[in-house]
């Protein structure tokens, strides 16, 4: 029982009186017009999920393709764009809504604030990114443009030089491809701002830096990162536009400009955006793993040490992307010893997760299950990803389905699995209702099995030699059957997507009443009714430890005592 | 202005200031994006993107100028009660004799040097010895790991490995007191932490395990060296290196590491409240008295 002396006020839920609804466009101008930053959460994490099945659905008809051997089911052409846009999808329109999805749902309740610290600029953003994404995809209708030609993007997701330039890409395609990227980049980088400022200037009394969730410090590191990795990104895609359209050379070797320099561009992007995307993914397991091994997080400090430390080492790597382009011995060894750097940190969260499940009273619900998984899938991404890092392996398996495995075993194996985690842990705070745990069970199991299927064995395609991007292949290569497994692995994660889907809507509607701390854990999102008011706390909470509700349910071995 | 009220829990008002949905936002995104849109559509989209976009910012900024425009929402008192079913406590309790060693004492750098260089010349006779009995020749084992870093030596007859090479023995001289040097060291750190019989463990069991895991690998690295390799001739000389560069570390004198000592002392922060006396000074002070 709370003892009421202790320090969170703010946990008396004050729930406003519910006005009744005038159907579905009072509804719908809420949506449009809120600042709210759970709404917009919500908005996030939906958009996300479309894409997920979107960008789902592209890769299976890749799959389709590459299952058999001289296989027509889609044209090249056709398949050029649907592994361009998979891959853009992925990335852009699922993997970056999604995280700002949880950040902006979840960071305000964690550290006691009303709202974010610009609110009408937290509904921009999300409109700059939901308006970007829906301009990539409207390429597919108007991607010809006046040439009459194209339709949407087929450069890749990296889009390097001289495939982008007007001679290989004529007509709209990469336009549209650059041009939403600009868009949706404004709208992330002013997520960043956002959650920078409110991570710094709304914490609830008591709550220092060292006192915070460890979401919310992975979630600070991320929106910094961003406001640094993001930038190249949109300078480069405005030059690309330059070089399109005022005849600029900067990507033009044939007139002085260099391919290279592109590279370089986009990887000083494209590396940090792998640990944009992991990180919160490792926000979700910091949360969830303690939680259901009933023990606080082993090594705070470490944590928030090495979490900052890989957003630095993060910012070293990103020529190991480009070790067959030829660079110099030097450049090799430093990019080669930068990238096992960042094992250290890494490795130090691992051993921290492990350490806080050792001598704990684990239950397996759903999203500890997924974070189960999503523990040794990480680390087995993390030991390909030294292997790749070494610069004479990666002159061997560069471009091959060896690399497209690796990267789908940190995209897939770590960053959506965690996201599944989450959305089981705080769909009941969402909501108000539990998600249904037999079809949770199944959707992990369905998806575990179906990932391992594909994209272990995908590896050995790789190390046999298949390229990726390729639109069919002979067979007598020796690749068939592999391909046909990992094509049936991708089609039973597309049904355990499906379940996925099917348990959010039934549970929203049929799950079981939720109550506000249904996991019995000791942040402040637990403190408030499922669902959170919109104002989240009456009175501003005050804490004195990093697990506030474990200092109330446990008034006789409070935390803060021991730290 | 709206009343306070106070609760059990804390005070609250009847109503909270928020900042009031608009459409602003939506509109500006929409116009940024047609701005954009135009460039590979029509001009005129852009045009109408910009016209968006201003409206959009005037909007805005009369929502938030003079005074930014808020709505207040009504509150409504539900107790919640913050409580767990499981009342119970543990504290994980670390037995005395279970807990991680760390090396309270450990050998001075320099004893891994030595050691290094003990283990290294006492590893020399076995390799010579096998290369007399086995080849004719101390040359062999010299040019058998010269060879391996020698960039232009590829597939070398025994006649050629028997034979006197300058280049592989300075290359074999070089690999091997760097590598005699560099595993003293990690003997001098890794030692102290051995729960027991340290010199067993790191003269036989490290030396074995060492054999064992070159052996399933060199195949791979180079299948040309390893069939030039006698394996249980490698093991021989491993283990007396092991045994020779344990024995040195292990009879050097052992210094305090300062792992027991506050981080901020270890640092070299001198500060009041940080004065530690260590077991090695108390026994220092106990021989004065």
């Amino acid at each position: 029982m709370a003892d009421q002396a202790l320090p969170i006020r703010g946990t008396l839920d004050l729930t406003p009186a519910q006005s009744k609804r005038d159907g579905m466009l009072e509804i719908l101008h809420d949506w449009i017009t809120t600042v709210d930053h759970k709404k917009l959460g919500i908005l996030y994490i939906l958009y996300a999920i479309l894409f997920l099945l979107v960008g789902g659905a592209e890769a299976l008809f890749i799959r389709i393709q590459l299952a058999f051997p001289n296989n027509h089911f889609m044209s090249p052409q056709v398949y050029n764009r649907f592994f361009t846009m998979h891959g853009t999808t992925m990335v852009f329109l699922m993997g970056m809504p999604a995280i700002f999805g949880f950040a902006n749902y979840l960071v305000p309740l964690m550290i006691g604030a009303r709202d974010m610290a610009f609110p009408r600029l937290n509904a921009f953003s999300f409109w700059m990114t939901a308006f970007g994404g829906l301009f990539i995809y409207y390429s597919f209708l108007g991607g010809s443009g006046l040439y009459g030609v194209g339709n949407a993007p087929d450069v890749g997701w990296f889009a390097y030089a001289p495939l982008t330039a007007r001679a290989f890409s004529p007509g709209n395609a990469t336009d549209y491809w650059a041009v939403g990227l600009i868009a949706s980049g404004f709208g992330t980088i002013g997520s960043g701002i956002n959650i920078v400022a409110t991570i710094f200037s709304m914490r609830c009394k008591g709550m220092t830096l060292m006192r915070m969730p460890l979401f919310v410090w992975l979630n600070l590191t991320v929106s910094a990162l961003v406001l640094i990795t993001i930038t190249p990104l949109t300078a480069a895609q405005i030059m690309l536009c330059i070089d399109r359209y005022l005849g600029g050379h900067f990507f033009d070797t044939q007139a002085g400009g260099s391919a290279v320099v592109w590279m370089h561009f986009f990887w000083i992007f494209g590396h940090p955006e792998v640990y944009v995307l992991v990180l919160p993914a490792f926000a979700i397991a910091n949360e969830i793993i303690p939680v259901f091994s009933r023990k606080a997080i082993f090594g705070y400090p470490a944590m928030v040490t090495a979490s900052v430390g890989i957003a630095f080492i993060s910012l070293s790597v990103w020529a190991h992307h480009m070790f067959t382009v030829g660079m110099t011995s030097a450049s090799n060894a430093f990019f080669t010893l930068s990238t096992m750097l960042v094992g250290i940190p890494t490795g130090i969260k691992i051993f921290n997760w492990l350490a806080t499940m050792w001598g704990g009273k684990i239950r397996f619900a759903t999203p500890m299950l997924f974070m189960t998984a999503f523990l040794f899938q990480f680390l087995i991404a993390g030991l390909t990803g030294i292997m790749l890092s070494v610069s004479p392996w990666d002159w061997q398996l560069h471009n091959s389905y060896f690399v497209v495995a690796h990267f789908h075993y940190v995209l897939v194996g770590a960053i959506l699995t965690a996201i599944f985690g989450g959305l089981y842990f705080w769909f009941p705070k969402v909501t108000g209702r539990m998600m249904d745990e037999r079809l949770g069970k199944i959707n992990f199991w369905l998806f575990l099995i179906g990932f391992h299927l594909t994209f272990d064995v995908m590896h050995i395609p790789g190390i046999l030699g298949m390229p990726r991007s390729i639109y069919t292949y002979e067979a007598n290569r020796g690749w068939g059957t592999l391909n046909l497994i990992v094509s049936i692995g991708a089609a039973i994660q597309g049904i355990a997507v499906l379940i996925f889907a099917y348990n959010m809507v039934i549970s929203l509607f049929k799950g079981e009443k939720a109550g506000n701390d249904p996991w019995d854990a000791w942040t402040l999102e637990w403190a408030c009714s499922s669902p959170p008011p919109s104002y989240n706390f009456a009175t501003e909470p005050v804490v004195i430890s990093r697990r506030p509700l474990w200092d109330l349910k446990h008034p006789e071995d409070p935390d803060w005592k021991y730290e | 202005m709206s009343d306070t009220h106070h609760h059990p829990t804390g005070a609250h008002s009847d109503t909270i200031h928020l900042p009031s949905p608009t459409a602003w936002p939506i509109i500006l995104a929409f116009g940024v994006t047609m701005l954009f849109g135009g460039m590979v559509t029509n001009g005129s989209i852009s045009i109408l993107g910009g016209v968006l976009c201003l409206f959009a910012a005037v909007g805005w900024f009369r929502q938030v100028l003079p005074h930014e425009a808020h709505e207040d929402v009504p509150v409504q008192v539900e107790h919640i009660v913050i409580e767990t079913k499981r009342t119970e406590v543990a504290r994980l309790v670390v037995p005395e004799d279970n807990r991680a060693h760390l090396p309270v004492e450990s050998y001075p750098v320099l004893s891994g040097l030595k050691g290094g260089v003990a283990g290294g010349i006492a590893m020399i006779p076995p390799a010579l010895i096998y290369g007399l009995i086995a080849q004719h020749s101390i040359w062999y084992p010299v040019n058998l790991l010269g060879g391996a870093g020698v960039a232009n030596w590829l597939n070398p007859s025994v006649a050629d490995l028997a034979a006197f090479h300058w280049q592989g023995l300075i290359v074999a001289s070089v690999i091997h007191v760097i590598t005699c040097l560099l595993v003293g060291l990690l003997y001098g750190a890794m030692l102290p932490m051995l729960p027991r019989h340290p010199i067993v463990l790191g003269g036989v069991v490290a030396p074995v395990l060492w054999t064992g895991l070159l052996h399933s690998t060199m195949g791979v690295i180079n299948p040309v060296l390893r069939s030039h390799i006698a394996w249980g001739w490698f093991l021989i000389s491993q283990i007396v290196f092991g045994l020779v560069a344990g024995w040195v570390v292990a009879h050097q004198e052992r210094i305090n590491t300062g792992q027991s000592r506050p981080f901020l002392m270890r640092m070299g922060i001198e500060a009041p409240g940080l004065m530690h006396v260590d077991h090695h000074d108390e026994r220092n002070s106990g021989d004065e008295s």
